[in-house]
């Protein structure tokens, strides 16, 4: 995903990282502790992990970013979640708001948004779709952003990661091991598939597994609304852009059909997928 | 003393879909469904309101008799006050 115009990220690695003064309440998600919101008003990240420590200022831009030897030497890790989550806060002020999500077009040119949680089949499913002919978004990481009088979808783009168990169910060789993540990786046109970075949902599906057979059942107007806020729940930090944030959500519930789905094992040999499921 | 004035806490931000309403309350962190005439009532504590301007309110946006909009705002009001949500000012 290209930076937006305007921001500015700073990130230097040092000796020691700086501690700020800082009373305010811990939110923590994942490994990194979040403080935000008044009196300070900028944001204010630390890692669990290794030392390293973000500020985003509260009314422009800029993000500064100070990182110990320790917490670079798995790149790949401190990009998804350190420096993802400062990212998170810094794209808010450009106008683009984090939803963890997959998204892809189907066969018939419908944009879809699947929403849950990590252990909800998105993965597993955009991987298959991906095989099924599909275009593909993101298999985890969107953003909403204002598409005039629609909500689009951003899909950042890296490998749709699949852990061991979906890995069995697609049944296909090869793919990149990302190790520290105990997952096996496939870009989309390793699956026959191509990325769209864009997408305008039609319809949205919140996921989750179990049983034998694959369900969809329609989500009333409050479980839509709720759902949305559920998985993109950085509208909560901080005032910055929170209408605006939460205007997009509710367009986007406005212009979709939203279900509640069970994703079971049934999907993977129904030639058509999630698609047939919906005229 | 003079008629009591009310305003909602200025960390709510509102939306809503098909006449669903939700309310995300910023400080607190946290979100919670409305009813579309707890919204428009919400919409309309933005600026400081009496409890007689919010009835009128109510009664210019929905075919309700007066003793409808009284009770429902009563409610809505009492609910809002216990939780903080909207505070009572008295000059």
């Amino acid at each position: 995903m290209p930076l937006p115009r305007g921001l500015e990220l700073r990130v230097d690695v040092v000796e020691e990282v700086p501690l700020f003064e800082d009373g305010r309440e811990v939110f923590p998600q994942g490994e990194v502790e979040i403080r935000a919101g008044e009196p300070l008003g900028w944001v204010h990240l630390t890692w669990r992990r290794a030392p390293a420590v973000a500020r985003i200022e509260a009314t422009t831009a800029q993000a500064r970013v100070f990182l110990s030897r320790e917490a670079v030497a798995d790149v790949d890790l401190l990009l998804r979640s350190f420096l993802l989550v400062t990212l998170i806060f810094l794209w808010k002020r450009d106008g683009r708001y984090h939803v963890h999500a997959g998204t892809g077009i189907d066969t018939r040119g419908r944009g879809w948004m699947l929403i849950g949680n990590s252990n909800s089949g998105k993965s597993t499913t955009t991987a298959l779709l991906a095989a099924r002919g599909w275009q593909v978004g993101t298999d985890d990481i969107a953003f909403l952003v204002d598409a005039g009088d629609r909500t689009g979808v951003l899909g950042f783009r890296s490998p749709i990661a699949l852990r061991s168990g979906g890995y069995d169910l697609l049944g296909k060789e090869g793919g990149l091991p990302l190790t520290a993540r105990r997952k096996t990786g496939f870009w989309p046109e390793e699956l026959g598939s191509s990325w769209v970075q864009t997408i305008e949902p039609e319809i949205v599906v919140f996921t989750s597994v179990g049983g034998e057979r694959t369900t969809l059942t329609p989500a009333a107007p409050a479980e839509v609304l709720h759902g949305l806020l559920r998985w993109s729940l950085w509208v909560m930090f901080e005032p910055t852009a929170a209408q605006e944030h939460l205007d997009l959500l509710s367009r986007l519930g406005r212009q979709a059909r939203c279900y509640h789905a069970t994703l079971a094992p049934d999907l993977f040999r129904a030639p058509g997928a999630l698609e047939d499921f919906l005229p | 003393m003079t008629e009591p004035s009310y305003r909602r806490h200025p960390d709510l931000r509102l939306t809503s879909l098909e006449g669903e309403g939700v309310v995300l309350h910023l400080r607190e962190r946290r979100y919670f469904s409305v009813s579309e005439t707890g919204l428009v009532l919400l919409e309309t504590l933005k600026e400081a309101r009496t409890f007689e301007e919010l009835v009128e309110g109510l009664l210019s946006e929905y075919e309700v008799d007066r003793e409808t909009a009284v009770s429902t705002t009563r409610a809505f009001l009492d609910q809002c006050l216990a939780s903080a949500v909207v505070t009572e000012i008295r000059v």
